[in-house]
């Protein structure tokens, strides 16, 4: 009798301890189809990934579901590239028109998941004068870095100064995440970029 | 008399420990930490690049072991994969989503799979990809020698597997020697994914897009390599920055590392 008892509050634990598994204990490549159902099959959201912005908010990239999204990668102490890119970025921002810009976002994501830390990229935001409502900052785990460097088809490398060589590439997300246009390169025209969000926004 | 009794009970402890060891990664070898010498490197890269002791995979990961993988995780099966993470082309070779059929031998190496997938099924056995740099240095281990650039009937081999086409069926896994480390199948099976596979940016084909231009151009390509003579690494080198993370390849594979 008292050994049913046993039984049976052992396999109360172990039931318990299973369903706590399947919610927690996974890595994230593997939690149940079910969690991630809601992105299309292209969509740049359904990253599992946790990433910390300048205010430090914990954020997946589905966060920025609902309007498209302009992303650069880049790293706070860069000295050469990255600024030019922020400013490509920012004339882009400049040049929209106030409807598009009010319902565009434009994402930065830092190489340096060492170096920039919210506080460094709360900083670089205050440098570089990029506003709060449009603007995020992010910072990441070097893996989740590297996959979606490799979903942007970004390459980069660390060097033995702790900077960082990497492609240029702006990308153009839509409202749901995927991709829907890049442009390798510095200082260039900002005009296709322009167009391809007028076309998002297009009813 | 107690002296004895507890050796005996230190011995016994080791070899239980021994064995919790090995029935843990019975199939990892160990890699003791060495220095990489990359091929390419810009003027603020490492001449050499230090690697620490590592576990590997002493083969690359079966068609068997994979399909585990996709019915435990059937967010990777063919059918349901999602198209961001491999292109139309996953596990093309396979039967179905379960059954790898008659063109995929459970020893052979799993191939068609794209990066995603790759570190997914690391993530799942508790493993991660190898490092560019981890990978080249076991793979630099001759049969015989940690350094196996010292060995000229290694180096030969090595050059005649790069000089032959893939075979139409692959060999099973574990078919070549094992090397200094007791891993085999790092040459002259298929290709492997790397964890910082997108990291060659001096042999990279995006020649606008990267703050290094000089070696990126076809020509100039051997003039910052190390070592102009070493075909392989070349090859390997180019390989690897043709690839996009959701490519797969009818022979690329991977296989699995893990820290001490």
């Amino acid at each position: 009798m008292r050994l049913a008892w046993l039984f049976l509050a052992f396999s109360a634990v172990a039931t318990f301890g299973a369903t706590n598994e399947v919610a927690e204990g996974l890595p994230p490549c593997c939690h149940p189809l079910v969690a991630q159902t809601n992105y299309t099959d292209q969509s740049l959201f359904q990253l599992e990934s946790v990433w910390t912005s300048d205010t430090g908010r914990h954020m997946k990239l589905g966060g920025l579901r609902g309007r498209p999204q302009i992303v650069a990668m880049f790293f706070a102490s860069c000295q050469f590239t990255c600024p030019i890119t922020v400013s490509d970025v920012k004339r882009i921002e400049s040049t929209l028109p106030e409807n598009l810009r009010t319902n565009t976002g434009f994402l930065l994501i830092s190489f340096d998941s060492g170096r920039d830390t919210p506080a460094v990229l709360r900083d670089y935001r205050a440098k570089r004068e990029l506003s709060s409502q449009n603007w995020t900052l992010l910072r990441g785990e070097p893996e989740d870095v590297r996959e979606l460097a490799a979903l942007l088809g970004v390459i980069y490398k660390r060097d033995a100064n702790g900077n960082f060589a990497h492609s240029n590439i702006i990308t153009v997300l839509d409202a749901e995440g995927e991709i829907v246009f890049q442009q390798p390169g510095l200082n260039l025209p900002t005009d296709e970029i322009i167009s391809q969000l007028e076309t998002l926004s297009l009813p | 008399m107690s002296a004895p009794r507890q050796k005996i009970r230190l011995i016994v402890l080791a070899l239980l420990t021994g064995a919790a060891v090995q029935a843990a990664e019975p199939d990892m070898a160990r890699v003791s930490n060495g220095i990489f010498r990359p091929l390419f490197r810009s003027q603020t890269d490492l001449k050499e690049e230090p690697v620490k002791s590592f576990r590997l995979d002493a083969v690359p990961v079966t068609n068997e072991k994979f399909l585990e993988f996709v019915r435990a995780n059937p967010r990777w099966q063919r059918s349901r994969v999602k198209r961001i993470f491999t292109d139309d082309n996953y596990l093309k070779h396979w039967a179905s989503d379960l059954d790898p059929g008659t063109n995929a031998h459970p020893d052979q190496p799993v191939v068609w799979v794209s990066w995603f997938a790759a570190k997914a099924f690391a993530q799942w056995q508790g493993k991660r990809l190898p490092t560019l740099a981890e990978w080249e240095w076991a793979a630099a281990a001759s049969p015989t020698l940690a350094d196996g650039s010292r060995d000229a009937a290694f180096q030969r081999d090595i050059f005649r597997w790069y000089s032959t086409p893939s075979p139409v069926v692959l060999p099973d896994v574990a078919s070549g020697p094992s090397n200094f480390w007791g891993v085999r199948d790092l040459h002259g099976l298929v290709w492997e994914w790397v964890s910082d596979f997108n990291s060659a940016t001096v042999t990279g084909d995006a020649r606008g897009d990267t703050g290094l231009d000089r070696q990126l151009f076809c020509g100039a390509g051997a003039i910052g390599a190390r070592d102009p003579g070493n075909f392989p690494a070349f090859m390997r080198y180019g390989f690897r920055s043709s690839l996009k993370a959701a490519y797969t390849v009818h022979n690329l594979g991977f296989r699995c590392a893990k820290d001490l």
